[in-house]
C-alpha cells in the first residue's frame, strides 16, 4: 500500500500549474498510481475552476470569435491522429521486467528515451539519465539490484524519489511502489533493496550540473562508470 | 435535485442550474459540433479567462498576451470538447484545466530552460477521466462546497489561494512578494486546503 504522498502545498503547485516541470512529472507519475490523490487533486482544480467562475470580466480583443472561428476552420482539414503515436512509442518499450507496469507517463518518457543506457555507479546500483525537455533538474532511474546496498549519501538539492518496481528500505521504513518520497540537503540515507527483487526508483534532483557529481547518488569516492 | 432544493435554498439551486447549462452546451459542441453553442460558451468564458489573467486586481499577464490566452483556450475547448465528462467535473473546472495546461505551454515556451522532448504538457498534467468518476451529484456537491468555502475562507489565506492559481505563482515566489517566511504561506494555504476538504468530508 502506497504510504508516501506529495504534500499538500506540492499538490496545489501542481494543480495551479505553477510546479515545475520535471516535478511535475513525478507527481503525474503518482497520480496515476494513487486513487487518493487523484481524488484530491480533482478537488484542487475545482478550486480553479471556481477562481475562473468568480473572476472580473475582461473583454476580450475587438472581432477574437471571428478569429478563432477562423482558426477551427482552416484546423478542420489536418486533425492529426494522435493517439497512433502512443501505441507505436508502447510497443518499442524494451521487454525489461522492471519496465512492465509503468504510469504512462513514465512510459512515454521511457520510449522518448531509448535506448536506455545504464551506468554502473556501484555494484548494487545503476543509473541512466533521462531527458524530459528540461535542465533545471536532473531527472534519472536509479535501480538496485535485489538486497542491494547503496552507498551513505546525502543530497546538494532536494531529491524526489518515487518508486516504481520492487522495495527498498532505510533507516525510516521500507517503500513500495508509487511511494513518493522527499529528501532535503542534510538527510543522508542509504537506501537498500530487498531480497526478493530488484528495485527501480524515478527521481528528480534539484540540482545544476556541478560540480563534483551531477547527482547526489554520485557522491561517492569510490564511484566508477564503466560503459553499459 | 428536488432534495438539494429544499435543503439548500434557491440561490444555490439557481447557480447549479447555470452550471448545468454550461455543460450541456460543451456536451452539444463535443457532440454536434454545435456553433451557436460554442458561440455561447465563448462569450461567456472568454471574458472570465481574459479577467483571470489580466483585471484590475490581478495582472499576471499584459492584456495582449491575455487575449491570446483566451484565443489558445477556446480553440482547444472547442478541439476537445468531445472528450468532457459531465459526470468528473463542471464547465467551469474542466476549462480550467485546458487554461492552466495552456498557460505552462505558453510560459515554457519563453523559457531558457527548454530541451528537445516528446513529453508535452497534457502528458504531465494529464485529465483523461479516471475509470470511475464520483456521482453526478456528489460532484456537483464537492463544487458546490468548495466554491462556497473559497468566498468564506480568511482573506489572508484566499489571497494566497489567488496568487498561486491566479498570478501563477509559486510558494516561495508568494512569501517573497509579501515578505512572509515561506513557512506561514504553506501554512496558510494548508489551513485554507483543510477548510476546504474539511467541507467535503462531512457526512451527507
Ligand atoms: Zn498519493
Amino acid at each position: 500500500m502506497i504510504r508516501h504522498h506529495p504534500e499538500k502545498d506540492m499538490m496545489l503547485e501542481y494543480a495551479a500549474g505553477t510546479l515545475p516541470w520535471a516535478l511535475g512529472l513525478a507527481v503525474a507519475a503518482h497520480l496515476q498510481l494513487c486513487p487518493r490523490c487523484r481524488q484530491q487533486h480533482e478537488q484542487l482544480n475545482v478550486i480553479g475552476g471556481s477562481l475562473l467562475q468568480d473572476s472580473d470580466c475582461e473583454q476580450p480583443d475587438e472581432g477574437a470569435f471571428e478569429r478563432l472561428m477562423k482558426r477551427i476552420d482552416r484546423s478542420a482539414a489536418e486533425s492529426a491522429p494522435a493517439e497512433m503515436k502512443q501505441s507505436e512509442a508502447n510497443s518499442r518499450l524494451p521487454a525489461d521486467p522492471a519496465l512492465v507496469n509503468l504510469p504512462r507517463v513514465i512510459r512515454k518518457l521511457v520510449a522518448d528515451n531509448l535506448p536506455l543506457k545504464w551506468q554502473r555507479v556501484s555494484p548494487a546500483l545503476k543509473m541512466t539519465r533521462l531527458n524530459t525537455g528540461q535542465e533545471q533538474y536532473e531527472v534519472a532511474f536509479h535501480r538496485i539490484r535485489r538486497g542491494g546496498r547503496t552507498a551513505e549519501h546525502d543530497h546538494r538539492g532536494q531529491e524526489v524519489i518515487l518508486v516504481l518496481h520492487g522495495r527498498f528500505s532505510d533507516a525510516d521504513g521500507v517503500y513500495v511502489p508509487g511511494d513518493f518520497l522527499v529528501r532535503r540537503p542534510g538527510e543522508i540515507h542509504r537506501p537498500i533493496a530487498t531480497e526478493d527483487q530488484e528495485c527501480l526508483c524515478f527521481s528528480v534532483v534539484e540540482a545544476p550540473v556541478a560540480v563534483t557529481g551531477v547527482l547526489g547518488w554520485l557522491v561517492n569516492p569510490f564511484l566508477s562508470f564503466r560503459p553499459g | 435535485m428536488a432534495l438539494e432544493q429544499r435543503t439548500n435554498g434557491i440561490k444555490v439551486q439557481s447557480e447549479h442550474n447555470r452550471d448545468d447549462d454550461w455543460s450541456t452546451l460543451l456536451l452539444l459542441v463535443g457532440s454536434k459540433r454545435d456553433r451557436a453553442a460554442f458561440e455561447r460558451l465563448f462569450h461567456h468564458f472568454a471574458p472570465l479567462i481574459k479577467g483571470f489573467h489580466y483585471s484590475r486586481s490581478h495582472q499576471a499577464m499584459s492584456p495582449e498576451a491575455a487575449d491570446e490566452l483566451v484565443q489558445e483556450v477556446m480553440f482547444r475547448v472547442w478541439r476537445k470538447a468531445p472528450s468532457f465528462d459531465a459526470r468528473k467535473a463542471s464547465a467551469s473546472t474542466w476549462i480550467y484545466t485546458i487554461m492552466r495546461n495552456c498557460r505552462i505551454d505558453y510560459l515554457r515556451r519563453n523559457s531558457r530552460h527548454l530541451t528537445e522532448s516528446d513529453i508535452e504538457v497534457d502528458d504531465i498534467w494529464d485529465e483523461t477521466p479516471d475509470s470511475q468518476p464520483f456521482a453526478v451529484l456528489q460532484q456537483r456537491r464537492n463544487e458546490r462546497d468548495i466554491a462556497e468555502g473559497l468566498r468564506n475562507l480568511p482573506a489572508e489565506q484566499s489571497h494566497v489561494l489567488e496568487k498561486a492559481y491566479m498570478e501563477g505563482k509559486s510558494h516561495s515566489e508568494i512569501s517573497q512578494e509579501l515578505g512572509l517566511p515561506l513557512g506561514t504561506v504553506k501554512s496558510r494555504v494548508r489551513l485554507a486546503l483543510k477548510k476546504l476538504q474539511g467541507a467535503l468530508k462531512r457526512p451527507e
